[in-house]
């Protein structure tokens, strides 16, 4: 299932192609949010 | 002997009748006992807030700031008139009725959820007993599975200005003048002390704040606080820092106050109405019997855990009576909270959060961190400001005073807080609570759309100037 993404989490993870269902949210409810995709980004490098 | 009730309410205001609501509309056999009643003999119910609190404030607040608005502004609208009165008895006639609706609402909501109103003061005895006096001065003894104080607080009384109810008064006295006092005193520049004296000073009172801090709203952010000061100073509110009340007299039908300034300078002034409002103290004068096993922490507050659980099981606290801010709101959630984990639920309550609200005008609000305590925590952060003046709808309403203030983490982004003095303050501010209960980063609200023209784009483009992208002013230079 695809999961909620605050905007601005939507927008990096767009920025840094990331696929959303691989970013563990944290916020209410699992949303991801800003943070999580940062956490994500220094968790597994993607070259861009 | 089985129990009467599942949850026992003590006090029926804004936690104690919110926690009662609740837990009946959970299936608790739920009562409420509340003392309070007035010069009839008829019981009150909605406690400080609805009867001598919030509620009354804010009539007053409103009403007052029409006369302000058709005094000085109307004319600046193009709108002539021949000359603007008040009728303060009208005008407190007017706030009586609206305290009355909704005093009368909590007893309807009582009904409606099958809560039981006990009229009389409660005490809680041991093993999950209350003792309940009523007014003939009859006792019974509840049994019940759980209790939940509510017994709210009191205003603190200081000894160089004791209360006497007709020169010097509290909060409650100040809400009741029958004429606009000439020269009013008010000790005091907390919330309390600043809507009082706007009610009275847009009236027609010189006000005069005494405060014994040196610093003004030391609560609320500083570049707020001052800016709020400005505005103050503008309409004429006279607030004095660092000046410690010493003494008072009465002479006839004034009060002589002497101060000590912060530089140790004795001042004498002459009021002709005082009002005292240093602040609130939790209220529980003959709640606890002996072996109640209830206890109080060193500053009086009934001493409570993080779910409002006091040290004996089933017994609950909340509001006022507890640690943490006294405001309404702060009260009702704990109240839910407590009547959701008596039903079996894994409430809680985010403290983090609790947004504050001084009804001046304009509005203070706020929540979460000032950029002091941003600071002092030693965190890199991000300020984003946005005046009023700048505001296409603000100066459609003749409302330019003010701005509002977010404060982002630098490397996170997270809103950290939202600090506002302005028009509908506590609005924009209750979108920064929204945002920050989603962990929102100030980037997402402003990528998030907002409609023109509104009041609520001064918190866009407050949120935009964070990363210095704000649209409607210049920002300022930042890599």
């Amino acid at each position: 299932q695809e999961p909620v993404l605050s905007p601005a989490a939507r927008k990096m993870a767009d920025e840094k192609g990331f696929n959303p269902t691989d970013i563990a949210g944290t916020g209410r409810g699992g949303r991801v949010t800003k943070e999580d995709v940062m956490r994500h980004a220094e968790q597994s490098p993607v070259a861009s | 002997m089985a129990n009467q009730f599942d949850v026992v309410v003590i006090g029926a205001g804004p936690a104690g009748y919110v926690c009662a609501i609740r837990a009946a509309q959970l299936g608790l056999k739920t009562a409420c006992i509340e003392k309070w009643s007035d010069d009839k003999g008829k019981t009150l119910l909605g406690g400080t807030c609805l009867n001598v609190g919030c509620i009354p404030s804010k009539a007053l607040l409103d009403s007052s700031h029409k006369f302000v608005e058709a005094q000085k502004d109307f004319a600046l609208h193009g709108i002539k008139h021949e000359g603007v009165e008040i009728d303060v008895p009208k005008m407190l006639a007017r706030k009586d009725k609206i305290v009355k609706t909704l005093t009368t609402g909590v007893g309807g909501l009582f009904k409606a959820n099958g809560v039981t109103l006990l009229e009389g003061a409660g005490k809680v005895l041991a093993a999950k007993q209350v003792e309940l006096t009523k007014g003939d001065g009859s006792v019974e003894i509840i049994e019940t599975a759980n209790v939940v104080i509510a017994t709210g607080s009191r205003p603190i009384d200081i000894p160089p200005a004791p209360v006497d109810n007709d020169l010097i008064v509290d909060s409650t006295g100040a809400l009741e003048f029958s004429e606009v006092p000439k020269r009013l005193g008010v000790i005091g520049a907390g919330v309390i002390g600043l809507e009082l004296g706007s009610v009275w000073g847009r009236l027609g009172s010189e006000v005069v704040v005494l405060e014994a801090l040196d610093q003004f709203l030391a609560a609320a952010d500083q570049q707020i606080a001052k800016e709020s000061m400005k505005i103050y100073k503008k309409q004429g509110l006279d607030i004095r820092l660092g000046a410690r009340v010493t003494g008072s007299e009465i002479r006839g039908k004034e009060v002589h106050v002497t101060y000590v300034d912060s530089e140790g300078n004795e001042t004498s002034i002459v009021f002709d109405k005082l009002i005292v409002a240093v602040g609130r103290r939790p209220y529980t004068e003959a709640l606890l019997a002996p072996g109640s096993g209830v206890n109080l922490d060193e500053r009086g507050f009934i001493f409570v855990d993080d779910h409002c659980a006091t040290d004996v099981p089933g017994v609950y606290a909340v509001g006022d009576v507890v640690r943490g801010p006294m405001l309404a709101h702060k009260g009702s959630e704990e109240g839910v909270m407590v009547a959701e984990i008596i039903a079996g639920q894994k409430a809680q309550m985010n403290y983090d959060l609790i947004p504050s609200v001084i009804y001046t005008h304009p509005e203070i609000a706020w929540v979460g961190k000032t950029e002091e305590e941003v600071k002092a925590e030693g965190s890199e952060y991000k300020v984003g400001t946005f005046p009023f003046a700048a505001s296409g709808r603000a100066l459609a309403a003749n409302e330019k005073d003010g701005m509002v203030k977010v404060i982002a983490d630098k490397v996170t982004d997270r809103i950290l807080g939202v600090h506002v003095v302005g028009p509908s303050a506590a609005e924009l501010v209750q979108q920064g609570v929204i945002a920050m209960e989603f962990a929102a980063s100030s980037e997402d609200l402003a990528l998030t759309i907002f409609s023109h023209p509104t009041l609520s784009e001064a918190l866009h483009e407050a949120v935009l100037a964070v990363d210095g992208h704000a649209i409607h002013i210049a920002n300022r230079k930042r890599r």
